[in-house]
């Protein structure tokens, strides 16, 4: 360390950092604080001429309503459902794909697509796929003979939950299945033929070898994943708008709905209450995962 | 490497003068040219395309004036004018929709567009010389065409006729239903409860108020009457007998697709429809007006946007003289072919396009006192949130997770309340 920290050596790194401080906080944090402040507004897009604070009136109304709690139900369900499946499905063809074939670099490309798409025309494309009508998917399970009757699957409400998590799973698997590659590959080779010597079974390799190397890339794409798909509206949005009466309203849809009834303020609330519950689920999972380490 | 700072700063501002200088408006003074800027909502590629062709036309007959055109994505229009609308900086002339109308007026962002003056004024039809002063009193836009709703029925599914009336449609309806064919291509999804509202007020009759149209004449709501009941109970009669379960969640693409695949053989949809249905392999249809209600009245609102000026646009007088061109017949006619509306030039009439085929449904409509067009509450500040929560109503009430008489229960308690909000 000849280099001293000196005042102006001080200024000038403050100066660098400057535009980068600023941009971070005109357009991620200027939107944020003024989105919080919102929610104890009376801002309805009706009338913004007029917007008096209105205290927790806003956070009181969504919490008296129904749709609120049954959204919040729901999320559950989306989630925990949605990331089972990615995760096991995930890990199953990441440990696929890391074995050496012919191609499999393009072919690791073309499994990473889906993730490439936008989330609201996935959602189209599932819709029509589900259409009790003309779906391809009841067409396919007719000429299966799996059923006799045509399912209305985005109409009724157990099917429409499925409908929505299963074009979700479809989505998210690629991303499990590429980020779990890539920890994969970062495991030391000499690792399993030192364990290989040692007689070490394939079992015993994957729980002994593989599982403790990876295990914090996993717990960080779980916790990434879990943020993404309750913030990941787009898919329900466009198969099936929340619905059957509110079937399939997830929280985030259920904030679109406060935004597109005018009532930024409400929005604002239910956008507060996401972050709080998130931020929770955080530090919560964190713990957890520090616990698990520290063993 | 002494000092880079001295360099760096000025580099720095002079990116940020670049960046904020384009967001600006564009005139640019000392030159004598004048740059409107102009934003549409409704965007679709052959729109887009035909908007910029009159927009060309209108550059050639003032020089001096160039337009620029911005094309947000549809989904987000609205919310994306509603931005630069606040900035109140760089729009000159806007795309304004009924349902955006009065809360851009109401927040002072339109400027009146004045007709004295205007020739092409006495040429739009008295709808849309309505419609254009519709909200406020004042005209803040002209419309540039209305859709409004007719029809469409299978003349190959054993029908004789259209039918007049809503009972009418259940029976065709119910009669057409076997296997994989059904009635009616019903909307369960979005917008659904609209055509719920379109029942009930053509039960209403006689009674219902066209000028507020959720209300009657004597200021209750139109959901407060045993009519409204009976109109409900035959919606949901129309879903469960005639019409395909799965269109619980059907919108706007699947009753159309329900329609042209030869699914239902009927289908109530707006002119664009007809282009949709010539364009598909059915052949055998025909229009009719919408049905009717017991007492021989059918209402339903028409839909509309036009084109309107920014209160505080730099250049009020070439952007009023934009939209008095595109409102002016020759352009507003192509504008409405291209588009597939309902035209607001009188001179429409003489055009073969509008008085014939799928389009004389409307022409019948105009002329039939009994069709009647209705204003909705978009003024109210609670029609948003009805939208919303109006449609989840009708899902419930078809999945059978809410009775008739509890949806009819809130929305007359929604509009009551709004009622006492404006008056």
């Amino acid at each position: 360390m000849n280099r001293a920290f000196t005042l102006r050596r001080a200024r000038f790194v403050m100066l660098c950092l400057l535009p980068g401080v600023a941009f971070v906080a005109v357009f991620t944090y200027y939107p944020m604080i003024r989105g919080a402040v919102i929610a104890f507004q009376r801002y309805n897009l009706f009338d913004v001429t007029a917007t008096p604070f209105a205290g927790l009136e806003n956070f009181r109304a969504v919490l008296a309503e129904e749709r609120f709690w049954t959204a919040l139900r729901n999320t559950g369900t989306w989630v925990a459902l949605s990331l089972f499946f990615q995760f096991f499905l995930g890990f199953g063809l990441a440990l696929l794909l890391r074995r050496h074939f012919p191609g499999r670099a393009l072919y690791q490309a073309w499994v990473f697509f889906p993730w490439a798409m936008s989330g609201f025309l996935i959602g189209l494309l599932w819709r029509w796929m589900f259409n009790g009508q003309f779906g391809v998917v009841n067409d396919l399970l007719l000429k299966a003979g799996l059923i006799d009757e045509r399912i209305g699957f985005l109409a009724t409400p157990g099917w429409a939950m499925t409908s929505v998590i299963v074009a979700n799973i479809w989505y998210g698997v690629t991303f499990f299945a590429i980020m779990i590659t890539a920890a994969l590959q970062s495991v030391p080779g000499e690792l399993y033929e030192a364990a290989a010597v040692d007689g070490a079974s394939r079992t015993r390799r994957f729980w002994h070898v593989t599982l403790p190397h990876i295990r914090p890339t996993l717990a960080l794409i779980v916790l990434l994943r879990v943020i993404w798909i309750l913030n990941f509206p787009d898919l329900i949005y466009s198969m099936t708008g929340g619905g059957p009466a509110g079937g399939t309203d997830i929280i985030t849809t259920f904030l679109i709905q406060q935004v597109i009834g005018g009532d930024y303020g409400r929005a604002g609330a239910v956008g507060l209450l996401v972050l709080g519950l998130l931020l929770s689920f955080s530090v919560f999972y964190l713990n957890a995962t520090r616990f698990e380490r520290a063993r | 490497m002494r000092k880079p700072v001295l360099t760096a700063l000025p580099a720095v501002a002079a990116v940020a003068t670049l960046v904020l200088a384009s967001c600006g408006s564009g005139g640019q003074p000392g030159s004598g040219e004048v740059r409107l800027r102009m934003i549409e909502s409704l965007t679709g590629p052959e729109r887009t395309k035909l908007i910029k062709s009159l927009i060309a036309d209108f550059e050639r007959a003032n020089p001096g004036v160039t337009v620029e055109l911005v094309s947000p994505p549809l989904d987000s229009a609205d919310q994306k004018i509603t931005q630069i609308l606040q900035t109140k900086k760089g729009l000159d002339v806007l795309e304004v929709r009924d349902h955006t109308a009065k809360s851009f007026s109401n927040n002072g962002w339109l400027a009146e567009l004045p007709t004295t003056d205007w020739p092409g004024w006495s040429d739009l039809t008295e709808l849309a010389r309505k419609k254009a002063v519709e909200v406020g009193g004042k005209p803040y836009l002209i419309p540039y065409g209305f859709y409004q709703r007719t029809l469409f029925y299978r003349t190959d599914f054993g029908m004789a006729g259209p039918p007049a009336t809503w009972q009418e449609l259940y029976e065709s309806g119910r009669r057409m239903t076997s296997g994989d064919r059904f009635g009616y291509s019903f909307r369960g999804g979005k917008g659904g409860a609209d055509y719920a509202v379109m029942m009930i007020s053509a039960y209403n009759g006689e009674a219902l108020n066209p000028e507020k149209s959720f209300y009657l004449k004597d200021k209750r709501t139109i959901f407060s009457t045993p009519e409204a009941a009976q109109a409900l109970d035959l919606f949901v009669k129309i879903f469960k007998d005639a019409s395909p379960p799965d269109s619980v969640s059907w919108g706007y693409p699947e009753m159309v697709q329900g329609f042209t695949s030869g699914v239902t053989g009927m289908l109530i949809q707006d002119p664009e429809v007809i282009k949709t249905v010539e364009e598909s392999g059915v052949t055998a249809w025909a229009t009719a007006p919408i049905p009717k209600g017991p007492t021989g009245y059918a209402y339903q609102p028409v839909g509309y946007a036009g084109w309107g000026v920014t209160s505080f646009s730099e250049h009020q007088k070439q952007a009023v003289a934009l939209v008095r061109f595109l409102s002016e017949a020759k352009q507003s006619i192509a504008f409405a072919k291209g588009n597939s509306l309902i035209p607001i030039s009188t001179r429409a009439q003489d055009d073969p396009q509008f008085s014939q085929g799928a389009w004389k449904a409307y022409l019948q409509a105009q002329q039939d006192p009994k069709q009647v067009i209705t204003i909705r509450p978009v003024d109210y500040p609670g029609w948003s949130q009805f939208l919303v929560d109006s449609d989840r109503d009708v899902q419930a009430l078809i999945t059978g997770k809410k009775t008739t008489a509890e949806v009819l229960a809130a929305w007359d308690a929604f509009w009551a309340d709004q009622a006492k909000k404006v008056s």
